[in-house]
């Protein structure tokens, strides 16, 4: 996974801070907090698939094997062994993904001369962990419900699948359904839709916390209300998944 | 003695949910098979062997006796006082039927692992390598370990904490009858330091000389449990007597008895009699007859299952049961 991680997080950073970098509607970056906004697709398309990929059958497996059944027989409580197992999970994207965004940054201020804030760091890092971790809680949830590898593994691409490449087609779909302009990309009505549907995406929270640290967005959605979606998404999932994990049986 | 019971499971019951779909509804469930109203006193130091037909719910009930399935109804208490999933879960080592250990992780390293989730140490983790015989493989991975040793790295998991409790799952799955022999040994061994042991097993001959008590589970019911003599007598068995002598018995001696079965080779002659008729033995001896065995035989955990299921052998072997499915079919022949 780190080639894939390597391309996707430093090697877009490197790419968006070219001075010449040619974007569609004549977007150029004016400070490094922009160009980490737009490398942050690297976050949505590989950091998230790898946090997937990595706890998919973090549960099916030892369920398949028998481990299962004796990590349950064990006396420690259900829910820090959850929490366990999402740390463990969590932790092996989490950290080479902060240090690559952390190199991003370096290569950003070093490439383009406009180094980032420290505060927008943190929020852009933060931000980033945040949207690892739901993915990760959605696969293990989803390896908990499953039986075998394979239904494990179609469970958490398929959110995956839905939250990275079909919501677009979800937004678009329901936007026109609504009467919004959707051919115009730039007009405010269809931002203003767009921006409220992405609070029930979890790369739409992402991006909103990105966006409180941007100039002159504005997408319908206050940085209050992102943080309430951030937190919202990071505690209903994890309620279902302690949920599910103290019914689990083997 | 009260204080002799280590623990003490009263009326419990677990029923699995299955599904059930319905149009408007794919994913309802109902209930399902399970086990219910099982009271079940273990001993200090007791073997129990849990025996029973394929699908009589051995494995839910010791997953139950584990605490990884929740008890739906009943209680388990221990000195009188009522145990929760967790202390339970402390007091209980369970070795499922088979673990596929696999992955580049070392013994050691696993060990290590479920010590963390045990809250023991690291320490004793390893002396218990040394018990399960796995100490010079500390550092194998997982994934070069033989089914054999597979089962003992499982024992050493389900022996961290010092549990009061052992229970084992289809323990000899796998093994060589070397290793079938050393684990009956250890686990011998363990029964006598005071662990009681509850043992399910297919083979039912490996339990015959290991248990101490036998539970007969069936449809997910408790039928029996105690020890082979008093299952015989619970279960109306007539105490049988195995006489092979050098020459065919005459006919006279043999007046009163009722014999069971006869078999003659050009060496021996075989009787199988009902027990209490010590005369005879005098007889023989006073008419000359060399004796090559006289033994009281006791009754096959097979003969008790079938006594105690009303099933016959082949019947045994080859229908699989749903537990609670079916109506309870007790003692004394009527049905519930």
């Amino acid at each position: 996974m780190l080639p894939i991680l390597l391309l996707f997080i430093p090697g877009m950073a490197w790419g968006f801070s070219d001075p010449n970098i040619q974007l569609p509607a004549e977007q150029i970056p004016m400070d490094g907090t922009e160009v980490m906004f737009l490398a942050s697709i690297g976050i949505v398309f590989a950091g998230t698939m790898a946090a997937v990929l990595i706890a998919h059958d973090g549960i099916s497996r030892d369920r398949a094997s028998g481990v299962l059944e004796i990590r349950l027989s064990q006396p420690m409580p259900r829910w820090r062994q959850g929490i366990v197992l999402i740390l463990g999970h969590w932790g092996s994207i989490a950290i080479p993904v902060a240090l690559l965004l952390a190199v991003s940054m370096i290569l950003i201020g070093y490439r383009s001369d406009m180094w980032i804030p420290m505060s927008d760091a943190i929020i852009y890092i933060i931000a980033s962990m945040l949207v690892l971790l739901w993915y990760t809680v959605f696969a293990l949830l989803a390896s908990s419900i499953a039986k075998e590898q394979g239904s494990a593994i179609a469970f958490s691409i398929g959110l995956w699948f839905l939250f990275t490449l079909l919501w677009v087609l979800f937004t678009t779909l329901l936007a026109a359904l609504n009467g919004v302009a959707v051919g115009d990309t730039q007009d405010q009505g269809y931002l203003v839709f767009e921006g409220r549907l992405d609070l029930l995406s979890p790369n739409g929270v992402y991006h909103h916390l990105l966006e409180t640290r941007l100039e002159g967005v504005d997408r319908g959605v206050s940085a209050l209300g992102a943080y309430v979606a951030a937190v919202l998404w990071t505690i209903v999932p994890l309620y279902f998944f302690q949920r599910r994990l103290n019914r689990l049986v083997p | 003695m009260a204080e002799d019971v280590a623990m003490r499971f009263t009326s419990i019951g677990y029923r699995h949910s299955i599904s059930n779909p319905i149009w408007y509804n794919p994913l309802k469930k109902r209930k399902g098979p399970g086990i219910s109203h099982v009271d079940l006193a273990i001993s200090k130091g007791e073997i129990i062997g849990l025996v029973g037909t394929n699908g009589a719910g051995k494995t839910t009930l010791l997953r139950m006796i584990s605490g990884i399935l929740p008890l739906e109804e009943g209680k388990v208490t221990q000195n009188d006082g009522v145990l929760g999933s967790d202390a339970l879960r402390s007091m209980v080592g369970f070795m499922p039927e088979q673990v596929r250990w696999s992955g580049q992780q070392t013994i050691r390293n696993t060990m290590t692992e479920f010590a963390h989730l045990r809250g023991c140490s690291i320490q004793s983790a390893i002396d218990i390598l040394t018990v399960v015989g796995l100490k010079n493989r500390m550092d194998t991975t997982l994934d070069s370990l033989s089914q054999g040793m597979r089962q003992r790295l499982s024992l050493g998991v389900a022996l961290l904490g010092t549990p009061n409790v052992l229970v084992l799952d289809e323990p000899f799955n796998g093994m060589d009858p070397v290793a079938v022999d050393a684990f009956k040994r250890l686990l011998q061994s363990l029964a006598v330091k005071g662990i009681s042991i509850i043992i399910s097993s297919h083979h039912l001959a490996e339990l015959d000389h290991l248990v101490d008590t036998i539970a007969l589970l069936h449809r997910g019911q408790l039928l029996a449990h105690g020890t082979t003599d008093s299952l015989q007598s619970s279960l109306g068995f007539e105490q049988m007597t195995e006489i092979i002598v050098d020459k065919r018995i005459k006919e006279p001696m043999l007046d009163s008895m009722n014999v069971l079965e006869y078999v003659e080779t050009e060496q021996e002659h075989r009787y199988v009699i009902e027990s209490g008729h010590h005369d005879l033995l005098e007889k023989l001896i006073s008419n000359k007859y060399q004796i090559i065995t006289w033994r009281v035989v006791p009754p096959t955990l097979i003969e008790l299952l079938c006594a105690a299921t009303g099933m016959d052998r082949e019947s045994i072997g080859m229908n699989v049961e749903q537990s609670s499915m079916i109506p309870l079919r007790t003692l004394d022949g009527e049905e519930e």
